[in-house]
């Protein structure tokens, strides 16, 4: 028998289960025949047992809710869109096969329909020579309406004088103060968020 | 409507995802299955019932609000446990509670150093839930614990109270195995040492 009796290390070794390692086999035979190291680890051992007895505290049972009223719930775009599309999709198989079917006889016309058109080079030129005039058109109208409503219709006389230059000028220094404001109410947002946290 | 899912038989890392998709269910389910752990381990370590809950909520509004940020390799339970953890002991530090002690200060060698560092409570009309607080805080082993420093108490809590192994509160408290495993060892040779008097009392 060793008659070296187990320091305060070695009986801790001993309260590890799933730590014990070929270092407790000697520790282990010791306390077999040490009536008192058998007693210091059983009592270490006691004290182990009554620390993973100890129970669980509840906090009140509004706790819950109170959490949650400070936890904003977002629904992500793409789950939102998913949520959308399932929506649309029947619940019966035979329904989801026809409407399938359906999808797939559309998509092949437009495919077929497409390329047919990709091979007429011309009207391909006409038609989205119309397409880009149509849509110049359409952007110079809409920058003419809102640079009108932002500035007014006297100062708008006034760009539009200048010419296409000038409407043009106005309004990318339009589109810079609004991307400017933008960034700046972000930022004001992020670290009010911060702060909070 | 998104169809209704049995949330109590899913894993952490299930109800994390819907919880990341915007199901208000699935964030009290969160709730349900950890506030009793982390309100636990804050209120062992400040021992104040109002202020544990005020931590235990700040703890899960940190968590929650930034549950897009989860990483499923991590077990979500650390995670919290680290924050509840950091956020106890940030104001253990704030407030300097750690150095104070109704039984004496920690560092007390002999009685008469324990007796000069006590001091009472002497409270005429105890509430309900004062009483019921020192009741359940007021247990030998609970006592002893109370005078471990801090970061023993989140260390053994975590080992024995809450069953985690030595890698994972290493990982939990962003802490060395070998400092983790000091800070067990020595917290149950002081709870040892706490609870001897108990031992000779009854032997």
């Amino acid at each position: 028998m060793n008659h070296r009796h187990l320091l305060p290390d070695e009986i801790d070794l001993l309260l590890d289960d799933d730590e014990v390692g070929f270092g407790a086999t000697p520790l282990k035979a010791h306390i077999r025949d040490c009536v008192d190291c058998r007693a210091r680890v059983d009592e270490a051992r006691m004290i182990v047992a009554e620390l993973e007895d100890l129970p669980h505290f509840a906090p009140s049972y509004n706790f819950a809710n109170r959490v949650m009223a400070q936890v904003p719930v977002f629904v992500p775009w793409h789950v939102t869109a998913r949520q959308t599309i399932a929506q649309f999709i029947p619940q019966s198989r035979s329904a989801r096969i026809a409407v399938a079917g359906l999808a797939t006889a559309v998509a092949s016309v437009l495919t077929v329909g497409l390329l047919w058109i990709s091979t007429q080079t011309d009207v391909l030129v006409v038609a989205s020579g119309a397409a880009g005039s149509q849509m110049r058109g359409l952007i110079f109208d809409a920058g003419r309406v809102v640079l009108s409503t932002v500035v007014g219709d006297q100062m708008f006389a006034a760009i539009q004088r200048t010419g296409q230059v000038g409407i043009v000028a106005a309004l990318l220094g339009l589109a810079a103060a609004a991307g400017g404001s933008i960034a700046g109410l972000r930022a004001l947002a992020i670290a009010s968020s911060r702060r909070r946290a | 409507m998104p169809p209704a899912l049995d949330l109590l038989n899913l894993p952490d890392a299930d109800v994390v995802a819907l919880a990341q998709q915007g199901r208000e269910t699935a964030f009290r389910e969160l709730i349900r299955r950890y506030e009793r752990p982390v309100f636990s381990l804050i209120y062992r370590m400040v021992r104040d019932r109002e202020l544990a809950e005020d931590l235990a909520q700040d703890t899960f509004i940190k968590v929650l609000n930034h549950i897009d940020r989860y990483r499923p390799e991590f077990k979500l339970s650390s995670w919290l446990f680290k924050i509840a953890n950091n956020v106890a002991i940030d104001h253990l530090r704030r407030r300097q509670l750690d150095t104070i002690s109704m039984d004496g200060s920690p560092h007390a060698q002999t009685a008469d150093a324990i007796e000069a560092t006590s001091f009472d409570v002497v409270v005429d009309q105890e509430s309900a839930l004062d009483e019921l607080e020192a009741r359940e805080m007021g247990t030998a082993i609970e006592r002893a614990i109370a005078s471990l420093r801090p970061e023993y108490r989140s260390c053994i809590m975590l080992r024995h109270v809450e069953g985690r192994s030595y890698e994972e509160i290493a990982a939990t408290l962003d802490l060395p195995l070998g400092t983790v495993k000091t800070y067990i060892h020595r917290a149950r040779h002081e709870l040892r040492r706490a609870l001897e008097h108990l031992r000779e009392d009854s032997g």
